[in-house]
């Protein structure tokens, strides 16, 4: 037996879509984009990433007639978007370079005695709930300024995981990336975040 | 025997679950003795919280309202071409 992947909720926005309801897509446009330009900017540059998902909304028009629910509705418009965008590197011959041979921060990597004990160990307590760091509005600003200066790889990598909740297979298949390669991007923009979190608790400053 | 640089290198898959049993099992280990990985740990966690909350909804506005109107338009050329003369 088939089954379908999106919540009934999704179903009524898919309908929508689907009958060309313009307010529909409005609320998915506002909903989806995000995901989508980090699926994009994980292959093109700013402008590059930022036309293609305006043309994939527009393609969604006509290619939501087939969308028969086998995968989520985010799911399917991100693997949309990385198909658009893998087109577009593949004729303006780009490629791109990611090094996924070392898992630590170097920064972090500093940190460590020859020995492999820390030699410079957090400071953070480890009881402080997220909860607690995100009452800090100097620190969510410090950490936006943060998450855009990562590399593009691993912002997307980031963001499809963490704040986008897709499984990691998933992931890898829009990104086109290997299952540990995957754990290192991860990984890597991970201590740049808990870096910045050190830093700014430990000084103030972003 | 695992050591903290170790530990930190796997620290995303400890968390995740993407550790094999033998594995978890070192890092626990390791975890009951020595203060300054559990820091880390809770804190590495702590940042994956922060960011999850954070940076799901960030909406590019512009961008947001250049792609109504390219749809706004494309239903109305659509719509167009559907409708029959009278």
């Amino acid at each position: 037996m088939e089954t379908t992947a999106y919540q009934p909720e999704e179903e009524v926005l898919v309908n929508n879509l689907k009958s060309g309801n313009q307010k529909a897509f409005r609320e998915a446009v506002r909903s989806y984009t995000p995901g989508m330009l980090a699926v994009a900017r994980f292959y093109l540059d700013h402008a590059s990433a930022e036309e293609t998902v305006q043309d994939c909304w527009v393609s969604v028009i006509d290619a939501i007639q087939t969308f028969e629910g086998r995968a989520s509705l985010k799911t399917w418009l991100h693997r949309i978007v990385a198909n658009r965008a893998k087109n577009h590197l593949r004729k303006n011959k780009r490629e791109i370079s990611t090094d996924f041979s070392e898992t630590l921060d170097p920064e972090l990597a500093e940190r460590f005695a020859p020995n492999g004990r820390w030699a410079k160990p957090p400071s953070l307590k480890s009881n402080e709930s997220a909860e607690a760091l995100m009452e800090n509005g100097a620190l969510c600003k410090c950490l936006d300024h943060h998450l855009s200066r990562l590399p593009e790889t691993q912002r997307s990598a980031l963001m499809l995981y963490e704040a986008h909740q897709h499984k990691s297979e998933d992931v890898c298949n829009i990104l086109d990336v290997s299952a540990s390669n995957l754990r290192v991007l991860l990984h890597r923009a991970r201590q740049k975040i808990f870096l910045m979190v050190e830093t700014f608790r430990e000084t103030g400053e972003c | 025997m695992l050591m903290c640089r170790d530990l930190a290198r796997i620290a995303s898959d400890y968390i995740d679950d993407e550790l094999g049993v033998g594995k978890v099992m070192s890092v626990k280990m390791h975890l009951l003795m020595c203060g300054r990985c559990r820091s880390f740990i809770g804190s590495l966690r702590a940042s994956i919280e922060l960011m999850s909350a954070h940076s799901g909804q960030q909406v590019n506005e512009e961008l947001v309202r250049r792609i109504d109107e390219r749809i706004s338009e494309s239903l109305r050329t659509r719509n167009a071409g559907t409708t029959k003369p009278e």
